[in-house]
């Protein structure tokens, strides 16, 4: 690797990674290590995120699933599996205690209220009434401890309307849902139809992305929830419906729409609010670029050599840039010059151009648009701790997506990846309830555990 | 319905929000930035929002093809709610006084700043740490404090991250080039995020008195999203392709076209669901069919694009609602597509308080989206959007930092305090009074 040159400010940079590198994460304390959490999560990855997010933290964290598994531990491309876990579950099964436990029998639920009053904080992702019905729904559970944070994730709330709906929580309806799929996609042009281009309608994103924000959300909620009942001695219910935890990440849709009427509709790789920013082809395939000032936007047109040709010098706002016929003019100029370079050779240009440009050190925003496996083979993510493989007794050396914020005093860590279902019976029940081996017998016979 | 739930949206005025007492200083710009500390407002902490006078938060100019409110930018009203607002100019000595005053009585401040401005503003975690030892400390960028990347001096920002993490090239249809999400995903997540670090470290220092310094990159922190994508791609040793629509983990679950040309979104994949599924396509028995009665064998590619087309067939002889009201009927997961308008007019969205009016001094009643996590003992609210640069300085000063009316004078004449500059997004909209607003008025 060629030496580069460091910046005025790499004092600053070696101080502060000398204080958060996660490489020195288990030097460090934990801050959630005093909660204990039972996460009954089923069907649904928010639920397991959510607590994956909090067990990162240190919460000691219960993942309980009916006698054979949740069905989550199936999802996976193309059905594969690794030692007969999919991929979703192996990533989010991290650092919990997966045991198994049958709700459908009085005895089950007997056990999950016994759980409940050591408990902090409970997860489900059933549809609504369901926990009722069994008798484990939040009233009876607070009479037996009324400083449980329980926290519903659902696809219709526990309230309104729809809410009696008997249907589980599934990702891709909740993004079809949440009013974000609409407006994203390939516009199709006019005169065509999606017999000929499919492909230009509605697209949901790829990642599981309505499912990670209600999972979020909640983590939030129950953070929150844990500081007002460290004041108060109170515990309470949270209810998170997945498609609206993922629509107020939606921005000025519902505004517009209810002040003047307008539906926003797709833009393609544009953007409907801002300019400079969309995606452009290159030689090799394609980058993001972006200037949300107007002197950005004048450096990526000198960056191109059209500084003088397009009048640049005479632009004194961005305002007009923004508006949708004007996009689409320039955005048909930019093409063809972006093309001329690869993605590469432009993201070096801009890096340049901050130091000896006309307009440095302003400079536009490029990125190369890459696949995620040229994401998770850069040396820059490895070394600041992103994918660093978790060393897993059950599953081997397991790469995981970690370290997603760095801090100086408790960050969050990845100790094993997951769990075979019903591992840590012998454990959890043993700790928690006093079950030996000969209980254990006895339970997993009548189908219990 | 249970019982907790009763009244919820009639009640929410009569209980606490969670984070009452929590006080918070930001120091941010655009969306990645600002959007945490909303969330933090939303639950009642306390926000101050400082902003560089005169011009203040570059959001005040964005706008959907030129459309403002008031002439006020939809989008910063949208992210900003609930906050106090203070012009500080943080350039000059004096600023960085005012604020390390204000730090000392603070617990949490968000910053979205190149890596080590901070610092030569004399306001670095070192600085504060000083004035308050429990301060929690968080500085949020593209690409963190340290690492090539951040010492290459690179700007960010969201369509940056969703290129670089991989996010926009899994999120196409096969063969077409990577697509933008409509959403500034990158940016909120990352600010959402952000609060789960804040609030952790909230209770760690509850227990030990301790604060500490996050540093979050909003790339990094998206690729956490991306679960299956990483061990697949380790173990299965290839990288993963765009299916469009198509859920690739999950055996149905894909948006169709219906006879009415309007989409619909269904899931499948429980035993019981896929049954329904079958069942409501009057083709039960393709649920003992050994290409899809496992889940895992149904999610071959082969045996999941064969099943998807044999739905697909089926949906384009029914409506959109016919496929929701199916999915209510046999049990499996349904919906129609919905945008702006449903968002507007559902009645679940307004029955549960999620869609709900603001009636604000300065910007009137206007429609906006609540917190979407309901709390039976502190129900988050929104309750105010936002104000001018500069409009609460007086009310802050005063409460805070208890200065009176002549010393905050003082401090407008040395350009430490700022008021808006009169230019579209800054100043009060044109039919303010006067008046409106204000906390202390002059």
């Amino acid at each position: 690797m060629t030496e580069r040159k460091r910046p005025k400010w790499a004092d600053w940079a070696d101080h502060i990674r000398s204080l958060d590198d996660p490489a020195k994460n288990f030097d460090k304390p934990e801050a959630l290590d005093d909660l204990t959490i039972i996460d009954l999560s089923s069907r649904s990855m928010a639920g397991p995120y959510c607590s994956s997010l909090l067990a990162e933290l240190g919460a000691e964290t219960i993942r309980i699933e009916a006698p054979g598994g949740d069905q989550v531990r199936t999802y996976s491309p193309n059905g594969f599996t690794h030692r007969g876990t999919g991929m979703a579950y192996i990533q989010e099964g991290r650092n919990k205690y997966h045991i198994t436990l049958n709700l459908e029998s009085e005895e089950g639920r007997d056990i999950l209220k016994s759980l409940v009053g050591q408990a902090d904080i409970l997860i489900e992702t059933f549809p609504a009434g369901k926990m009722d019905a069994w008798g484990v729904g939040y009233e009876e559970l607070a009479k037996i401890n009324p400083r449980l944070i329980y926290t519903s994730i659902t696809g219709y709330g526990q309230f309104g309307p729809e809410s009696g709906r008997n249907q589980y929580d599934y990702d891709n309806v909740a993004q079809a849902r949440s009013g974000v799929q609409y407006a994203t996609g390939e516009v199709l042009p006019e005169g065509k139809t999606l017999e000929d281009m499919p492909y230009a309608t509605s697209t949901k994103a790829g990642p599981w992305i309505a499912w990670a924000v209600s999972g979020t959300f909640a983590a939030v909620g129950i953070l929150a929830a844990v500081y007002y009942r460290e004041m108060t001695g109170e515990g309470q219910a949270l209810d998170v419906s997945t498609p609206e935890a993922y629509e107020r990440l939606n921005d000025y849709m519902l505004h517009w729409y209810a002040d003047q009427g307008v539906i926003n509709e797709r833009f393609g790789n544009l953007d409907t609010c801002l300019w400079l920013y969309g995606f452009y082809p290159t030689k090799d395939g394609g980058v993001f670029l972006g200037g949300l000032r107007l002197e950005m936007w004048k450096a990526f047109v000198d960056i191109v050599g059209k500084y003088d040709e397009w009048g640049a010098e005479e632009w004194t706002t961005l305002a007009p840039f923004m508006k949708k016929d004007w996009q689409l003019k320039y955005q048909a100029m930019i093409n063809p010059e972006t093309l001329k370079y690869t993605s590469q050779e432009l993201t070096m240009k801009s890096i340049e151009y901050a130091k000896k440009g006309r307009l440095a050190p302003i400079t536009p925003v490029v990125a190369e648009i890459v696949p995620p496996w040229a994401a998770m083979h850069d040396e820059v993510w490895r070394d600041r701790g992103v994918f660093t493989p978790v060393q897993d007794p059950v599953y081997g050396s397991i790469v995981c997506a970690q370290s997603q914020w760095k801090s100086t005093e408790t960050p969050p860590r990845t100790k094993w990846a997951c769990r075979p279902v019903g591992y840590d019976n012998g454990f959890v029940y043993l700790k928690y309830m006093g079950y030996g081996p000969v209980k254990l017998r006895e339970l997993a016979e009548k189908g219990i555990i | 319905m249970p019982d907790v739930f009763k009244d919820y949206v009639k009640k929410k005025f009569s209980k606490p929000g969670p984070l009452k007492g929590v006080r918070v200083l930001e120091v941010c710009t655009l969306l990645f930035g600002p959007s945490g500390p909303s969330f933090l407002a939303e639950m009642g902490a306390e926000v101050i929002k400082i902003e560089l006078p005169p011009a203040g938060d570059v959001t005040r100019s964005l706008n959907p093809f030129g459309w403002f409110y008031k002439e006020q930018s939809p989008m910063f009203m949208h992210i900003n709610p609930n906050k106090y607002y203070m012009a500080l100019d943080l350039h000059i000595d004096m600023g960085q006084q005012i604020f390390k005053e204000l730090a000392a009585k603070a617990d949490i401040i968000e910053f979205n700043l190149r890596p080590g401005v901070t610092r030569r503003w004399n306001i670095g975690y070192e600085h504060i740490k000083e004035v308050n030892p429990g301060i929690i400390y968080i500085e949020k960028n593209g690409f963190g404090q340290w690492g090539t990347y951040a010492e290459q001096d690179r700007p960010s920002n969201d369509g940056a991250s969703q290129a670089l993490a991989g996010y926009a090239w899994m999120s196409s249809f096969p063969k077409r080039p990577p697509l933008k999400q409509s959403i500034w995903i990158c940016d909120y997540y990352g600010g959402l995020m952000g609060e789960v670090a804040v609030l952790a470290a909230l209770h760690h220092r509850r227990k030990t008195g301790k604060g500490q310094f996050i540093e979050m990159s909003q790339t990094e922190n998206i690729m956490r999203v991306m679960n299956w994508v990483w061990p697949y791609q380790q173990l299965a040793g290839k990288g993963v392709e765009p299916t469009g629509n198509r859920d690739q983990c999950i055996c149905p679950a894909d948006t169709f076209l219906c006879a009415d040309n309007r989409l619909a979104a269904l899931a499948a994949p429980g035993p019981d669901e896929f049954l329904g599924l079958c069942r409501a396509m009057g083709r039960a028995e393709l649920a003992a069919d050994p290409r899809f009665q496992e889940h895992t064998v149904r999610l071959q590619d082969e045996n999941a694009l064969a099943i998807l087309k044999i739905i697909a067939d089926w949906a384009r002889t029914k409506t959109a609602d016919d496929l929701e009201a199916l999915g209510k009927e046999f049990g499996f997961a349904a919906t129609r597509l919905h945008n702006a308008k449903d968002m507007n007019e559902d009645p679940q969205r307004r029955e549960r308080g999620f869609v709900k009016e603001i009636d604000d001094p300065l910007y009137g009643r206007y429609v906006e989206h609540e917190f979407p996590v309901m709390m039976s003992k502190t129900p988050p609210k929104i309750k105010w959007t936002v104000r001018p640069v500069g409009f609460d300085n007086e009310f802050i000063m005063a409460k805070i930092l208890g200065r009176n009316q002549t010393q905050i004078d003082e401090l407008y004449l040395h350009g430490v305090l700022g008021k808006w500059k009169d230019m579209q997004g800054r100043r009060p909209p044109s039919d303010w009074d006067g008046q409106a607003g204000y906390i202390i008025r002059r």
